[in-house]
């Protein structure tokens, strides 16, 4: 078993719920989602995140609008949807109990 | 200097160095065929493109700068190889599976030829990849199919190669070798692919600038160097596959022929003892096959070595260590070879003989004299094995004992009036003395029995002495005007040079009574009379199945000759002038 696919899969596997929980106040574009993630050292590569984000606008989760930009090309700003705030408070409750679960089970000794 | 290339990504304009561009175009490509088949490809496309633009646009410090390939690495390594834009199945299974990408990760290897490997048509270097054996095995196999089963080998490969199609794509390749087909995968032998066309433009490139003069001729050389080349090759292969066989069946023969010897030593099966007679070095005969393997299986290992050195360009050395080991070895074996040799052949290096001369009293005197060789009890007690004219036997007490048939009779006539026996036992040493000693250790007997000598068939000696050309001589003294009978039974016993009237040579001479004259000859007394010798004419020559037959006469003289079943005779007569 290679340590660096088990890291990889526990990083994707809440990826989707922090992804959601940037979006949760104000609308972000790409580049401040990556940099966001990036900062929590999320992300390792970016390449990762467009499928994502891709796949939550087809789930319904997420919408975007295009905005021009002053230095470059116009920006997708993306802003979650009422489905999408439904989603992230079910996925808070999830976390919150995952994360209980998690911490008993590595603290009981 | 270099070329460069305006692009457009994400609606912005960008000035890109040639070189840089082709990397940049083969990362989006396989980007894309990552994503080939997911929903909304397109836009992730979009997205990832208008990500790169920014990202150059970060890195630029005005609107002239070129994007190199530096630039494109680094955004490259931002953006993660295309295998990092896959994300896991499992986690989204409300997503429609991407049915591409599943059917690749469990894929069955299908049998395609190597042609990037290959040999003849890649057929082996394909079943390498298919059956997980390396190809020179598999080269091996058929080779010895063909060599084996007349030409099997042969037309299978023949048939594989029409049948079996070639791995020409790169997707092909990758289910030649099982490998799932991916994006990295696919990235991975595209590039190969393209570094190699790349490198092959250069170096041709060049050539051009180096030779550009001659360039017309050459390239016509080149070709014929190149068929040369290639024949060699081969032919150079060819020579490879026979060293091979003919090392290997040597190998596999002396290993089997030696070591079983060997084997039989320890479980004494009968014909081993031969050796044991014949071997005087003291060394057991498992050493000496263990020498002989060594001494004649070495060279031959180096053979097969260097026919597998010969078809496999990347053989591993077996190290100077093993190859001096080899030799030591091999000199070692011959050096003691060479000496046990000698010990051997010195054992045969002097004959000595010892004389025992009887004179006999017959019982009942008469004129005629039987010669027979008695059909010993012997002849139904020996083992089924010979070593020359030696043989195994066993006495009354059941105790192994040498026996051999070397007897050999002569007659000569007597200078006194009775009649004499006189049996030469004759054997081999070292040194006179043992040679003698030797031939004393030899039995033999013979008995009176009224007018008959009846002669043993064979010389018994014990199995110590060991075979060393034993033989007895056996010349009965007959009186002059004695009629001698050779029985039947002496036929193959009559020795040379015993004189008589016929020209008999040696067992032409049984079965017949003959007269023992003054002068030592042994004159025939019952011979049929020659019917042809009062033919007329002048003479004839007859050559058919019954022999051949000369006779030449003139005024002069006369020749005759006669080659049949008894033997030759040759008369020559001159008319007497006085």
């Amino acid at each position: 078993m290679n340590i660096e696919n088990t890291k990889a899969q526990m990083r994707k596997g809440v990826l989707e719920y922090c992804i959601l929980s940037i979006l949760k106040d104000d609308d972000k574009y790409a580049s401040e989602i990556l940099g966001a993630l990036k900062d929590a050292k999320m992300l390792v590569v970016e390449g990762t995140i467009y499928p994502l984000l891709t796949r939550l606008k087809n789930a319904g989760l997420l919408n975007y609008r295009w905005e021009e930009s002053t230095s470059g090309p116009p920006r997708k700003y993306y802003a979650l949807t009422e489905t999408g705030q439904l989603f992230l408070n079910e996925l808070n409750g999830t976390w919150d109990e995952l994360r209980n679960a998690v911490n008993l089970v590595t603290n009981t000794k | 200097m270099n070329k460069t290339v305006n692009i457009n990504l994400a609606n912005t304009l960008f000035h890109i160095d040639d070189d840089a561009y082709n990397k940049l175009r083969r990362y989006l490509e396989s980007i894309r065929r990552s994503f080939a088949g997911t929903k909304g490809s397109d836009e992730i496309i979009a997205d990832i493109e208008a990500r790169i633009a920014e990202l150059f646009l970060e890195k630029m410090e005005n609107e002239r700068q070129v994007i190199t390939h530096k630039e494109v690495d680094q955004v490259i390594e931002v953006m993660g190889q295309p295998e990092d834009y896959m994300v896991d199945e499992d986690i989204f299974e409300d997503e429609p599976k991407k049915s591409y990408a599943e059917s690749s990760t469990n894929r069955a290897k299908k049998l395609y030829r190597d042609i990037d490997h290959k040999y003849i048509g890649g057929v082996c270097a394909g079943l390498e990849h298919y059956l997980g054996i390396d190809a020179l095995w598999i080269r091996l196999i058929f080779i010895l199919l063909a060599v084996f089963t007349s030409g099997f080998g042969f037309i299978a490969y023949i048939l594989l190669w029409i049948l079996v199609p070639e791995a020409a794509t790169t997707s092909q390749k990758l289910d030649m070798r099982g490998e799932p087909v991916n994006i990295s995968n696919i990235e991975r032998k595209v590039k190969e692919g393209f570094d190699d066309v790349a490198d092959k433009v250069k170096n041709v490139d060049y050539e051009k600038v180096g030779d550009k003069v001659k360039s017309g001729s050459k390239t016509f050389f080149d070709t014929i160097g190149d068929i040369i080349l290639f024949l060699f090759k081969v032919f150079g292969k060819f020579i490879g596959i026979l060293l091979i066989i003919i090392g290997a069946s040597t190998l596999v023969g002396l290993f089997f022929g030696l070591f079983t010897v060997g084997m039989f030593d320890a479980v004494h099966v009968p014909g081993i003892d031969f050796y044991e007679i014949v071997n005087t070095s003291g060394a057991p005969v498992w050493v000496v096959s263990i020498l002989l393997f060594f001494a004649v299986g070495i060279p031959f290992f180096f053979l097969l070595y260097l026919g597998l050195k010969i078809l496999v360009n990347n053989l591993k050395s077996i190290g100077n260590i093993a190859k001096f080991s080899l030799l030591g070895l091999w000199l070692i074996s011959v050096g003691l070879l060479i000496v046990f040799g000698i010990r051997q052949a010195a054992e045969f290096s002097y004959t000595g003989s010892v004389n025992d001369r009887t004179e006999l009293t017959m019982e009942i005197p008469s004129d005629t004299l039987v010669i027979t060789m008695k059909d010993g009890e012997m002849d139904y007690n020996r083992d089924d094995i010979r070593f020359g004219r030696m043989t195994f036997g066993y006495d009354e007490n059941d105790n192994r004992i040498l026996m051999s048939d070397e007897v050999d009779i002569k007659v000569r006539k007597s200078d006194t009036d009775s009649i004499s026996i006189n049996i030469r036992k004759d054997a081999d040493g070292s040194s006179t003395p043992a040679a003698r000693d030797r031939a004393r250790n030899i039995e033999y007997a013979y008995t009176i029995d009224g007018n008959e000598i009846v002669l043993d068939k064979y010389l018994t000696t014990e199995i110590a002495n060991k075979a060393r050309n034993q033989e007895v001589t056996i010349t009965i003294y007959v009186p002059e005007s004695m009629t001698v009978y050779f029985d039947d039974s002496t036929t193959r016993y009559i020795g040379r040079g015993i004189d008589n009237d016929q020209g008999f040579y040696r067992s032409g001479m049984a079965g017949q009574y003959w007269l023992m004259k003054d002068d030592g000859e042994l004159k025939c007394l019952d011979c049929p009379e020659d019917d042809d010798e009062e033919s007329d004419g002048n003479g004839k020559i007859i050559i058919n199945e019954d022999g051949i037959d000369i006779d030449i006469k003139d005024d002069q003289d006369s020749f005759e000759m006669k080659i049949n079943e008894d033997g030759v005779k040759v008369k020559a007569k001159e008319k007497s002038n006085n």
